[in-house]
């Protein structure tokens, strides 16, 4: 199998990004490389240019990395993070937070690539709940 | 449970189960489904109360809503379709 894809949790709130770690690792698999950003540098609500960097340095393992922001500025932060340092095997995607993250990492979990695991967190925008 | 394959004049094997759930089909389950389904090379397909989805989007088969005490169909199409219909409905059976 291949080197799984890493997964990017960037949230506002640190509480959101961890408990959100906590759904997935039991739903996914704990063998998909996980990382968060949540909060500001000092804990408050808001998001970190440095947390959002040390994150995809900590989830890529070299499968390529899937950044999911939550609202706003976490897309904003995030992408400003990934204009800096431009990677082809790093990638922003447009996906509802809970059910994106849930999705990627199903997917990194069965040794997908960096194309499908994004896919997969994109498609779930059309799943309906009910 | 009953199971029933055939093979046609193609390589393409199909199988089909039908399995009483005995748990709600939550997120944990669906996420061992779809891991389960995406290491087969055949097509598989679930059905629940008249809705078909394919086992590898966990979303789609989180939102079927199956519930304990209900049947599901487990499909599949393919070169591994019987060892793909038994493997998730292992999953299915001893879902918890």
């Amino acid at each position: 199998m291949n080197t799984p894809v890493g997964i990017v949790l960037v949230s506002h709130s640190a509480e959101l990004a961890s408990g959100l770690r906590l759904l997935v690792e039991q739903i996914g698999s704990k063998d998909v490389p996980l990382a968060t950003a949540g909060g500001t540098d000092d804990g408050r609500i808001g998001t970190s240019y440095d947390l959002v960097l040390n994150a995809i340095k900590e989830a890529d393992r070299g499968g390529g990395v899937v950044v999911l922001p939550d609202l706003g500025s976490s897309v904003l932060t995030a992408r400003t993070v990934l204009e800096d340092h431009p990677r082809p095997d790093v990638t922003l995607v447009d996906a509802p937070f809970v059910e994106g993250a849930v999705a990627a990492v199903v997917t990194a979990a069965s040794g997908a690539d960096l194309k499908t695991v994004a896919d997969a967190a994109k498609e779930a925008r059309n799943v309906h709940k009910l | 449970m009953s199971t029933s394959s055939d093979s046609t004049a193609t390589t393409t094997a199909s199988a089909e189960t039908s399995l009483v759930l005995p748990a709600n089909l939550h997120a944990r389950p669906a996420g061992q489904l779809a891991r389960a389904a995406t290491g087969f090379t055949s097509t598989v397909q679930l059905e629940y109360a008249g809705r078909t989805v394919n086992p590898t989007g966990v979303l789609a088969v989180m939102g079927l809503g199956a519930t304990a005490g209900s049947t599901m169909t487990v499909r599949a199409k393919g070169p591994d379709a019987e060892q793909a219909v038994a493997a998730l409905a292992d999953v299915l059976a001893t879902a918890k």
